[in-house]
């Protein structure tokens, strides 16, 4: 068995997605779903029930006026951006971790993942765009897979950090070189045990390889490519990995930014971010 | 104590008990400035280069931009009791992703304006840790105006 094969058949003894999580992922998917049904799978989860509220009257998410309720949460916010907010609900706790493998502080993870998931919804309205459903989501867990790499399997990342930095490689590639998979792939097959929509899964998977992504339309895992790196110049790096990413041209091309563009962005996800890190801690 | 100067902020200390610290430069700049004979300092974590981008986030928190930032660095050092021409200025981040085409090129604008800024100031980089792909850490103990970096797990001295 290869070194990848071994790695990507550990995935399924990853713990399970929270039950809130799981059923909110059946009821964003059915076109029949019903405020009352949302409300019932988030009401069953007290510490998503907190976490709702919360985000709900943050300044990021809120829409003006308090949120006392799930139901109003649900009614004003509508059902994908409660599921949205059901994810982060969820990861919070497992990227909020240090991961000691890839040298991640305490709260590493959990802020270049709200950063990023900040950025990929910026950036097209910064651009003029209409924000793709699977944006957000795909944002925020690009970079499950170095929890899957760094605490599961404890990889010790020192070799492929001295393999990037030596051979001038981009991290991934370091990391494809050094296990014969990288941490988009192993994100990759962790989303898609937990059963997120493929649009995300695809996204996660591609992400520092936008111009292999198998789809015609490449906007999301664009702006995830693109996110990331803004995410990057918020101070959200790792000692680990730094800035040592290739950027994809193409994606900057397709997407039509410009540098005044990527810092607007980035002003936009600072002044965010504190606030939805500090719901977590 | 320790002090975390967080991005887009700064910290001014006379403490000799006081180190400052910022982690994760990235394509930020950091910048540590010290006198000796007063034994004051200060540590500003600066993100974009130019205030132009969006005036009103600059006049909330000038330390978000470089060539507001680093002159409100030397002013608040200035009004702790340091003296301009004993200023000590190091530096570190600056750093850029691979291959970006120019786009990211945030890193090296930001190290062209903050050289700017202190020519203006009259005061020269005693030492500075800038460039690469690598993302750093800065610390500055007041006591002793040590600098350090650390990177990688490993810490030097600047």
């Amino acid at each position: 068995m290869s070194k990848r094969e071994e790695i990507l058949g550990r995935v399924p003894a990853i713990p399970p997605l929270p039950t809130s999580a799981t059923q909110m992922l059946g009821l964003v998917g059915n076109p029949d779903t019903q405020i009352n049904d949302v409300q019932r799978v988030v009401e069953y989860d007290p510490g998503l029930v907190s976490n709702l509220l919360r985000l709900a009257n943050s300044a990021y998410f809120g829409t003006g006026g308090a949120i006392n309720s799930v139901r109003e949460a649900v009614v004003r916010l509508g059902i994908k951006r409660v599921f949205q907010i059901a994810m982060t609900s969820a990861v919070a706790p497992l990227a909020q971790q240090e991961i000691r493998g890839y040298d991640l502080p305490r709260n590493g993870l959990l802020r270049h993942s709200a950063a990023t998931a900040l950025a990929v919804e910026y950036l097209p309205k910064r651009l003029g765009m209409r924000v793709p459903d699977a944006t957000y989501t795909a944002g925020l867990l690009h970079d499950l897979g170095k929890i899957v790499l760094g605490t599961y399997l404890e990889v010790d990342s020192a070799p492929i950090t001295l393999m990037a930095y030596r051979e001038n490689l981009s991290f991934e590639l370091a990391e494809q070189r050094v296990l014969g998979t990288d941490h988009a792939e192993v994100g990759a097959a962790l989303l898609e045990f937990w059963k997120l929509p493929e649009a995300v899964v695809l996204a996660v998977r591609w992400h520092h390889a936008p111009n292999s992504y198998p789809n015609e339309d490449r906007t999301v895992v664009d702006l995830v490519h693109i996110g990331e790196h803004i995410a990057r110049i918020c101070g959200t790096s790792s000692s680990t990995d730094g800035m040592n990413y290739s950027v994809c041209v193409e994606s900057l091309e397709r997407m039509k930014v410009s540098p005044d563009v990527i810092e607007q962005v980035a002003g936009d996800v600072l002044g965010s971010l504190e606030e939805i890190c500090a719901i977590f801690n | 104590m320790q002090l975390t100067v967080g991005i887009s902020e700064m910290r001014v200390s006379k403490s000799a008990e006081d180190t400052l610290i910022t982690y994760s430069l990235g394509s930020c700049i950091g910048v540590a400035l010290y006198d000796p004979d007063a034994g004051v300092g200060g540590l500003v974590h600066c993100m974009l280069p130019l205030s132009r981008l969006d005036p009103d986030k600059a006049k909330q928190n000038p330390h978000m931009f470089t060539d507001t930032g680093v002159p409100a660095l030397i002013q608040a050092v200035l009004d702790k009791g340091g003296t301009r021409k004993r200023l000590v200025a190091k530096v570190a981040g600056a750093a850029s992703p691979l291959n970006d085409n120019g786009m990211f090129k945030i890193g090296e604008r930001n190290y062209t304006v903050l050289r700017k800024v202190l020519w203006k100031n009259e005061i020269l980089i005693a030492a500075e840790d800038v460039g690469g792909t690598i993302a750093r850490t800065l610390l500055l103990n007041i006591a002793s105006g040590k600098t350090s970096i650390r990177t990688g797990g490993k810490e030097r001295e600047l």
